[in-house]
């Protein structure tokens, strides 16, 4: 009986330990979510530690929405998000295919240049020193090439492609299937859970990419939302928000909060984020959610 | 494979050459990559010689030696750029690792399967988290209004400015760190634990072992190894210091007390244009950062006959 109280007496305090944890996450991240929903007049006034909206109103994302260089920005993240990850797939894809064929003469010397490629980092004069040469300043495709393969992604993939069956294999090239047939209609459909988890992970580092895209889209009208999330977010840089806003819609924007317009931007680059988050879960975290204590 | 190349002589006969054109569709589907890493990758490695050079963007890159790297060592500021990268590397790689493992230890403590996949749930999403948003949630939380000096007040502490503190930014890059990755990067030690053979945990009960027993004796051993690991990949790090969380945490108030490498490069090299000083040192923290890596490379063999490949 003693120990069974003790043993239950140190759960308390660790669940306790842990719920203080997962508070300092939750909780700011549903005051953001509530001040953005609520009305300026309030929004101002709510406290750090506030989840649930005051007065609930649309206006922050009304702001947003209207908002021309905003949309703009979201929606040259969108498309350099997808195309992106079009490409992210399809080389890595293919990458992992040719790698792991079994028997493949250039093996070594591929893997040796890759992970090479994958440990040194020219750094970031050097990378932007080639795209200027390259003609690609100023362009979305710079983003959009700049990040078309990673390499430890690459090597996950790979894992998951030597876990098919080499029969498999086999018995697509005794039907006489070409490299490209057994990819798509072989590897795809087996190794779904790998493709699943690289997208996930291509999507998400795509979606966050904020500094090449801020040294790289030199005009206003490409670049992304996560770059003018810093312009206003992080530097405080109303003006270019304000600016044209105010020619646009003057007596909405005379009541905003800014505080509270951050807040519903914030809101808004992290919902794909959201989306997304599940199927890391259901695909990548899937072993380490199921386990635990084994009994 | 090896049965297939027996099977047929005539196929193990082959010239190099030959197998290399039955293979050619294969290169042609990785060629896309390849050249990807030439244009990305070799050529930006192959500017790096832009340190000992001038550079024009027209005429051809003039030698100069030494001269940048001469002029790294004699600015006054370097050396405190170098002092505050190591002092956050050490902060976010030694000071927060153990804290990691131990979130991994708890987290395997709690006996409640559901609270433990809320925390979970809970603590994984922060790492899918950009440090853009990451920064502005806690600019929000630790500005004079927010979550943070309301607790604080509630319990008569004095109210901070965290974000423009000089005392207190470096620990805010450390907590923040903390606060994106401590869920994420425990499921690497929280694998190892779910890994360790049942019938140690049973032996352990029959001898009447406590938890704490246990955890000494089964848990922290089976970790061991991952930690060295990790260790190791995070002196890889140490002169990298988190760009991106730096850049973004930094305002005129504290710049000077987290100016990193990284930062100081953007600064001088993308901002000011500076090429090739900015390469230089680049150039130099690439070596260093290589070289940290051989030698935690070899020492770790020599003490756990592991290596970091």
């Amino acid at each position: 009986m003693r120990t069974k109280f003790k043993f239950s007496l140190s759960q308390t305090v660790l669940t306790l330990l842990l719920l203080i944890v997962t508070l300092t996450m939750v909780v700011p991240v549903l005051n953001i979510i509530a001040k953005s929903f609520s009305a300026p007049e309030e929004s101002v006034r709510m406290g750090g530690l506030a989840i649930f909206p005051r007065k609930f109103d649309l206006i922050n994302y009304r702001v947003v929405f209207s908002h021309p260089a905003l949309m703009r920005a979201l929606a040259n993240s969108v498309f350099i998000t997808v195309v992106g990850l079009a490409i992210n797939i399809l080389l890595t894809c293919s990458a992992a295919y040719v790698l792991t064929r079994p028997g493949l003469t250039l093996k070594k010397p591929l893997m040796v240049f890759l992970i090479f490629m994958m440990l040194f980092d020219p750094g970031m004069v050097p990378e932007y020193l080639v795209i200027k040469d390259l003609g690609l300043m100023g362009n979305q495709w710079s983003v959009i090439l700049v990040m078309a393969v990673n390499v430890y992604y690459l090597i996950i993939l790979m894992r998951y492609y030597q876990a098919v069956p080499s029969e498999i294999y086999e018995a697509a090239e005794i039907d006489g299937a070409g490299h490209l047939t057994t990819l798509f209609r072989v590897v795809f459909p087996l190794a779904k859970s790998g493709i699943a988890t690289i997208t996930m992970f291509y999507a998400v580092i795509r979606w966050n990419e904020y500094f090449r895209a801020g040294i790289y889209l030199t005009k206003t009208k490409d670049t992304t939302l996560q770059v003018i999330l810093r312009q206003f977010v992080i530097l405080g840089d109303t003006a270019s928000i304000v600016g044209q806003q105010n020619l646009f819609n003057y007596n909405e924007f005379a009541r905003i909060d800014y505080n509270a317009l951050r807040c519903a931007t914030i809101v808004v680059s992290i919902i794909p984020i959201l989306l997304l988050y599940p199927l890391v879960l259901r695909y990548y975290a899937k072993d380490v959610m199921a386990g635990g204590v084994k009994e | 494979m090896n049965d297939q190349a027996a099977a047929s002589p005539l196929k193990r006969k082959r010239s190099v050459w030959r197998k290399l054109y039955d293979e050619k569709y294969l290169y042609l589907l990785i060629l896309p990559t390849i050249v990807f890493f030439i244009l990305f990758r070799v050529l930006p490695i192959y500017n790096m010689r832009l340190a000992f050079f001038n550079y024009s963007s027209r005429a051809a890159w003039k030698f100069v030696g030494m001269k940048y790297m001469n002029m790294i060592f004699s600015s006054p500021g370097f050396m405190s750029i170098l002092k505050n990268t190591l002092i956050i590397s050490f902060m976010k790689y030694v000071m927060l690792f153990p804290f990691t493992v131990i979130f991994a230890i708890l987290l395997n403590e709690l006996r409640s399967a559901r609270f433990r996949k809320y925390v979970q749930i809970v603590t994984y999403l922060p790492h899918f988290l950009s440090w853009v948003v990451i920064a502005g949630i806690w600019i929000l939380a630790l500005s004079l209004s927010g979550g943070v000096n309301q607790i604080a007040a509630f319990f008569n502490l004095p109210q901070i400015d965290y974000m423009t503190d000089r005392g207190t930014i470096r620990w805010i890059l450390m907590i923040s760190e903390a606060w994106r990755s401590i869920g994420w990067d425990s499921i690497f030690y929280f694998t190892a634990i779910i890994n360790i053979p049942a019938h140690l945990f049973e032996a352990a009960e029959i001898d009447g072992a406590n938890r704490l027993q246990v955890i000494w004796k089964i848990i922290v051993p089976a970790l061991v190894a991952p930690m060295l690991t990790v260790f190791i990949m995070n002196l890889g790090f140490f002169l990298n210091a988190g760009f991106d969380q730096v850049l973004n945490f930094s305002n005129n108030a504290v710049q000077s007390t987290i100016d990193i490498l990284d930062t100081y490069i953007y600064r001088i090299g993308i901002e000011s244009g500076q090429y090739s000083l900015a390469s230089a040192v680049g150039l130099l923290k690439g070596v260093a950062g290589t070289g940290l890596v051989l030698i935690t490379h070899v020492i770790s063999k020599r003490l756990t006959g592991e290596g970091v490949w």
